[in-house]
């Protein structure tokens, strides 16, 4: 079936590895060093979301509005390119494609009216609509038209068991392309069901996914893995959920844990227990069928992303256990720089210049340099 | 079955990347890659071309992609119809290749497909067979069971919009009115949608709450139009075709249908006499029994009753009933291409001839 993932657009041409990713980059980094360059990244997510929220996105939308953006930028640099156009042009691109439109002419005013406004001082932001069409027309080309992207949040519940009942924002993904028809109980590797996890918890897995569209795991990982690991995320820190994985833990490192045989057996009174089931929370993410060390370099990358976000003036996530993957950030990385971009308009500033930079050089370059560097990209969708 | 190497865009990518480049990678796309040979269709948003890919030698069809709304930019319609398609897959359903951006446009390449149905039904060289008609029948259906399946609906089902090639085989195409729908939650959506003369009577009445339910309607006319030659409910406007269906099936009561009073309009358009039943009488001339049940079962009044792709294809007609179906390969033989876009055309050039002749201003 050509519905599913693995068929996809997605799968087959938009999964990238570091080298390519990197190799995409070589431009922007005559300008702007690694860490710059990802701050920028997770700025420009943080953009995206306020502008779509201005814009009455969904999450949903707007997560897809990121996809194209990093897309997008697989194939072009900042410094060729202005960013912010590109950005509204992907929030008003994914709002038709997520099948909530919004009109040319609004997504174009609330841009301009954001962009200009205090937040990021911008000076020049196109007026008129046909400006913004033509981005979009370019945006479609280098997206080769692939407009179904694939997302965690219906991986996510569907390991919970939540497929239809209510949801917060992603009010059923009525509309949605591909949707799976399920005719039957699905099964997770050793044949378990279904995970059993707070609301609350559940909340914060899919908390932690909103905030994995601020790095590049949307281009380097499958939708399902980023899931998995949220739901680590979710275990390690929401407070109850812990506590029970915890205390599992504790139990086990004196009795081996119990068989999945006998689980199910004693599964149901268990929950009434106070001790909630965490070893069958433990078990479930063991007995997934993926690659664990996959699981484990995507749970890295979150928390790099999250001691570089903790950098940024604004936009930060404010919910309390952040904090504690801060601490564990901030000792693995360097101290902050003299140079460090904090706030909004000092990062946009630096877009800016970085685009002047590249203009200056054209207009007098220091060195003939090729300018080759989509091709191990190009290389890498022909073989797909 | 695989396209042509040379249309998916993964591969265009690498010739533009190999050495052996044969021009400028600029040059490699579109204009010089499909060379229109003609115009076979008008679509929802856009015209339908004949081309042939320059490399490989086959023919495909191109629909160029409106943009002048230059107010809303690329069409949300042209959107969904991308989307849709890219996740569909099954031999009753139109494959798209791929995409084609350049010089400012944008074209959806399709496999090609030599007539469409409205184009065969109208020639007079090949006569189907009842077995032939079957198949047709059956292919439509299958169609549209995988679509429901998939969750989606086409509100759109018409002669037209269902292509046969010379090998036989149906195909359903232009996408541009269907949507997902919610299998669990029934939405509210626009009744503006089919073709009059395929339109079910719970949209003629106003219904907005509707489900796959539709497109079985339009293939239930489909179906008798198969045998009749012609469309079966050719009203003038929407309260006149809920006229000719009453002179056909009779005025529909609560019995039938619980809930037609209910229907929005049903007071402004109700029906002035009670009208008997006088379907079977109609067309028993023309259908088979088991036949005729299965054009019934797809025209019941009542959406909620009214059968489901998947039932009919289980249905005695192709079950039980003699003769076989048989794809109706001796299309082969026949000369030039038919769709309805021809037609129209010479329908056109001869009253323009008349006018001309007959009152020149």
């Amino acid at each position: 079936m050509a519905t599913d993932y693995w068929a996809s657009s997605h799968h087959r041409r938009w999964i990238v590895d570091r080298h390519t990713l990197n190799n995409a980059r070589a431009e922007d980094l005559e300008y702007a060093t690694h860490e710059q360059l990802a701050l920028l990244g997770v700025f420009f997510a943080t953009v995206i979301s306020k502008l779509g929220k201005r814009l009455g996105l969904r999450q949903r939308a707007i997560a897809t509005s990121v996809v194209f953006f990093r897309r997008f930028y697989l194939k072009n640099s900042y410094c060729d390119t202005d960013p912010f156009l590109v950005l509204t042009a992907c929030c008003y691109l994914a709002s038709k494609a997520e099948e909530t439109p919004v009109h040319l002419k609004t997504a174009i005013v609330e841009a301009r009216s954001l962009f200009t406004g205090e937040d990021y001082n911008l000076k020049q932001f196109p007026s008129d609509n046909s400006k913004l069409a033509e981005m979009e027309f370019y945006l479609l080309d280098d997206l080769e038209c692939d407009l179904t992207v694939y997302h965690p949040y219906r991986t996510l519940l569907a390991m919970c068991g939540k497929d239809n009942p209510p949801v917060p924002e992603d009010d059923a993904e009525a509309g949605e392309l591909g949707k799976p028809q399920h005719d039957g109980p699905r099964y997770w590797g050793t044949g378990i069901g279904k995970l059993d996890l707070e609301e609350g918890a559940i909340q914060m897995a899919w908390f932690v996914v909103n905030d994995t569209y601020r790095s590049d795991l949307c281009l380097l990982y499958p939708p399902h893995l980023i899931a998995v690991a949220s739901i680590f995320f979710a275990l390690t820190l929401h407070p109850s959920s812990r506590s029970a994985v915890d205390s599992s833990l504790a139990f086990s490192s004196s009795h081996p844990p119990s068989n999945a045989g006998g689980r199910a057996s004693h599964g149901q009174p268990k929950r009434s227990t106070v001790v909630r089931t965490g070893d069958e929370l433990i078990l479930f993410l063991a007995g997934l069928n993926v690659s664990m060390p996959l699981i484990a370099s995507i749970i890295h990358e979150i928390i790099a992303m999250y001691s570089l976000w903790n950098r940024m003036s604004e936009g930060r996530a404010d919910w309390a256990p952040q904090s504690s993957m801060q601490r564990k950030g901030k000792s693995n990385t360097s101290p902050i720089k003299q140079d460090d971009l904090v706030t909004p308009v000092a990062l946009t500033q630096f877009v800016l210049e970085m685009r002047e930079r590249k203009e200056r050089d054209v207009a007098h370059p220091p060195s003939a340099k090729p300018t080759a560097i989509n091709k191990v990209l190009e290389r890498t969708q022909a073989a797909g | 079955m695989q396209p042509p190497t040379t249309l998916p865009s993964a591969s265009r990518k690498a010739e533009s990347t190999s050495t052996a480049r044969v021009d400028e990678p600029a040059n490699l796309n579109s204009k010089d890659l499909y060379q229109i040979v003609s115009q076979v269709g008008e679509g929802t948003f856009g015209k339908v071309y004949k081309a042939r890919n320059v490399i490989s030698g086959m023919n495909v069809a191109l629909k160029k992609i409106r943009m002048e709304q230059e107010r809303d930019g690329f069409p949300v319609t042209a959107m969904r119809e991308i989307k849709l398609l890219q996740s569909l897959q099954h031999n009753n359903v139109i494959r798209l290749y791929e995409m084609m951006v350049s010089q400012g446009q944008v074209h959806m390449v399709f496999q090609y497909m030599d007539h469409d149905l409205t184009g065969v039904l109208g020639q007079s060289q090949f006569t189907f067979s009842d077995a032939n008609l079957k198949s047709l029948c059956r292919q439509m259906l299958a169609g549209l069971a995988y679509l429901h399946h998939k969750g989606v609906i086409h509100r759109d089902i018409k002669g037209s919009n269902i292509l046969i090639n010379n090998r036989g085989e149906l195909k359903l195409a232009d996408f541009g009115l269907a949507r997902f729908f919610n299998k669990r939650r029934r939405t509210d959506y626009t009744n503006r949608v089919i073709t009059l003369w395929y339109r079910p009577p719970e949209l003629l009445l106003g219904g907005t709450v509707y489900g796959p339910e539709v497109d079985m309607w339009s293939a239930g006319c489909i179906m008798l139009e198969l045998f009749t030659k012609k469309p079966v409910f050719q009203g003038a406007d929407e309260i006149n075709q809920l006229d000719v269906l009453y002179k056909i099936l009779g005025t529909p009561t609560s019995q039938i249908w619980p809930g037609v009073t209910d229907m929005p309009w049903y007071e402004l358009v109700r029906p002035k006499e009670v009208l008997r039943n006088r379907f079977r009488e109609m067309f028993n001339k023309w259908l088979s029994p088991c036949g005729l049940d299965l054009a019934e079962g797809l025209l019941t009044y009542d959406p909620a009753k009214r059968l489901t792709a998947a039932d009919a294809l289980k249905s005695p007609y192709f079950m039980i009933e003699k003769p076989e179906e048989q794809m109706p390969q001796g299309l082969s033989s026949l000369e030039g291409e038919w769709h309805e876009f021809e037609h129209k055309r010479e329908r056109e050039k001869k009253k323009k001839k008349r006018a001309e002749g007959g009152a020149p201003q």
